[in-house]
């Protein structure tokens, strides 16, 4: 009976459940929309030159030719596409320019429990803006959409990429050892980190500083176990981006939700600066993540520094969608359909949420297709006559 | 479920003694955990209040990774075969064993190479393909639960790729170690988003645990 199977890692989404997260979308939406972010959309495929201007993540793209000889991949995320349309479309309009998006995205990742091959991405993109206060616009904004979708507790944590890079970048580490300790910093296997450094012909205070950066985590205090920021100047820059940013947060009035986490850093290869990711103590995954890409937008021919980040629909739905109380739900039933569809537009004009009965059933009979269904409450036309519903 | 509980999956087995006893000189309450019980649940009620689960050392990492529990510990044999996505935090250094490819004592003299296309039972099946894969060389890994010594006496397979600690068992079967794959001790593992959420307790019990072992 393969006619009812699914390929691995997709879903059918059920009315509970679309109607949680659209319930989250709407919030997410409104909330940018007010501060200026303009909707846009992308295919829902490209080609494979333009998904991999972000970086190389072949084994997670769902790839196939099109008939003119072309290699297509499925959107593995939404930024790289909205580089590729801002370039095409937005070059000559004023800057910064705000988008947003809410698209299904694509991944052949081995799927469980909050990962799925296809998932669901709401998030916005600063274009033409550098610097803190860009950074903190679009961080302030994750902390607030995740206020305003009453999640307690949850904490986004910002590190800036260009302290590790800046930190491996230095002349005794050769190339292939830098990728490896990329690699284990990511994957966050510290024992790796510290046995691979151990074995190359690096500085002390580098390696220790290297080994204790995943654990790093805290208020702004942690950039001063830091020692060896003094002895590398592209590192204290990038130290000093991230305490602006934090700062300019501060002002804001959401630093009770931020924190530095020197772990923080992102799969992708295409992040510069200040980069962020999102959780809460109810699911042992990220819920967003995001940060400052100054250079992809160039390889599409459009130098322009940029920010953004993208929510986790699927995964934010699983966290919130228990706290959802359903509406009552009325059933309209009669013998007068003139009447029923009447009564059912006023009620419907006053916000209930109305059925009617299509089928032309008695009042027995609609009482006891609702009697076992909870939230549900049977309105007979012969009721209203008399005055009351 | 409280909120600031610290949730810890332990392996069965060889494991569960000296990590008792790392546990309770890093000033964790564990009494019980040994008891020969069939519980699986212990609880310590305190600051912060602690959970064990006792699993099945190939089930902590799955525990770990999706947050049902926060910290785990398990060897690295268990991490790499199962490839889960976990914080892996600190060497213990106890539970030595390696994995090795082991060939029956008649194919004595041959290297890796002669392996190619050769048969290869294993209960580790994604160690043994990628140990294969990243030499250049194409291996058949069938995949066995239990007494992979007996595949090759059997005829099932050519060689094996195995978990060893002394390397008895090997002798026993007539089997020699032809080359050691990689080393493994356990680990303390922990849950991503756990690390941030529970950073206080955890961040200053890594460090406990980190000198215990240092000390040794």
């Amino acid at each position: 009976m393969r006619n009812r199977e699914i390929p691995k890692g997709l879903r059918d989404l059920l009315p509970d459940e679309m109607r949680t997260r659209r319930k989250l979308e709407r919030k997410a939406v409104e909330l940018f929309a007010a501060c200026g972010y303009d909707e846009v959309l992308t295919p829902t495929f490209e080609f494979l030159e333009v998904v991999e201007a972000g970086g190389n993540i072949r084994e997670k793209l769902f790839l196939f030719m099109d008939r003119e000889g072309g290699i297509l991949s499925l959107r593995p995320e939404m930024t790289v596409s909205i580089a590729r349309l801002a370039s095409t479309h937005l070059q000559d309009g004023m800057l910064p320019r705000r988008l947003f998006y809410s698209a299904n995205v694509f991944r052949h990742v081995q799927p469980h429990l909050a990962q799925y091959r296809e998932f669901w991405q709401t998030g916005i993109e600063l274009l033409g803006a550098a610097g803190p206060r860009a950074d903190a616009e679009v961080i302030g904004l994750a902390v607030k959409v995740m206020r305003e979708f009453g999640l307690e507790n949850f904490k986004v944590s910002l590190n800036h990429i260009g302290i590790f890079n800046s930190l491996l970048d230095v002349r005794d580490i050769e190339p292939k050892d830098r990728e490896l300790v990329r690699r284990l910093a990511t994957k966050k296997d510290l024992v790796g980190l510290t046995e691979a450094l151990d074995r190359m012909p690096v500085d002390d205070l580098l390696k220790e500083t290297i080994a204790l950066l995943p654990t790093l985590h805290g208020g702004l205090e942690v950039l001063q176990k830091l020692s060896y920021l003094d002895e590398n100047p592209s590192c204290a820059r990038a130290a000093e981006e991230l305490t602006a940013t934090y700062n300019a947060l501060k002002a804001m009035g959401v630093e009770e939700q931020v924190l530095i986490d020197m772990g923080i850093l992102r799969g992708l290869d295409y992040y510069t600066g200040v980069v962020f990711e999102g959780f809460s103590p109810d699911l042992g995954y990220g819920l967003l993540g995001g940060g400052r890409y100054d250079r992809l937008l160039s390889q599409f021919g459009f130098p322009c520094p940029a920010t953004g980040f993208a929510l986790g629909l699927d995964r934010l739905t699983l966290v919130l969608k228990d706290r959802e109380q359903e509406p009552t739900r009325y059933l309209v039933g009669g013998e007068d359909w003139a009447a029923m569809v009447a009564a059912a537009e006023t009620m419907r004009n006053e916000g209930c949420v109305v059925n009617l009965d299509v089928e032309g059933l008695d009042r027995d009979q609609l009482q006891a297709k609702v009697a076992d269904q909870p939230g549900w409450s049977l309105i007979y036309i012969d009721d209203l006559a008399q005055g009351g519903r | 479920m409280e909120d600031n509980r610290l949730t810890i999956a332990l392996s069965k087995g060889t494991l569960l003694k000296p990590t008792v006893a790392l546990l309770e000189s890093a000033g964790l309450p564990a009494d019980g955990v040994l008891s020969d019980s069939r519980a699986m649940i212990f609880d310590h009620p305190g600051e912060p209040p602690i959970r064990y689960i006792i699993c099945r050392p190939t089930d902590v990492p799955a525990y770990v990774e999706h947050g049902a529990a926060d910290l785990g510990i398990v060897g690295k044999d268990v991490i790499v075969e199962q490839g889960k996505d976990v914080f892996e935090m600190a060497d213990l250094k106890y539970g030595y064993c390696r994995f090795v490819v082991a060939i029956p004592a008649g194919l004595e003299g041959i290297n890796l190479r002669d392996l190619n296309y050769r048969r290869v039972a294993t209960k580790f099946p994604r160690v043994a393909e990628n140990f294969f894969r990243q030499q250049g060389l194409q291996a058949e890994v069938i995949e066995l639960h239990g007494n992979i010594e007996l595949a090759p006496l059997m005829g099932l397979s050519d060689v094996i790729v195995d978990l060893v600690s002394t390397g008895r068992t090997l002798k026993e079967n007539n089997l020699l170690e032809l080359v050691t794959i990689m080393d493994s001790t356990s680990r303390l593992i922990g849950n991503l988003v756990s690390f941030r959420t529970k950073y206080d307790v955890i961040q200053p019990l890594l460090e406990k645990i980190k000198a215990l072992v240092k000390e040794q």
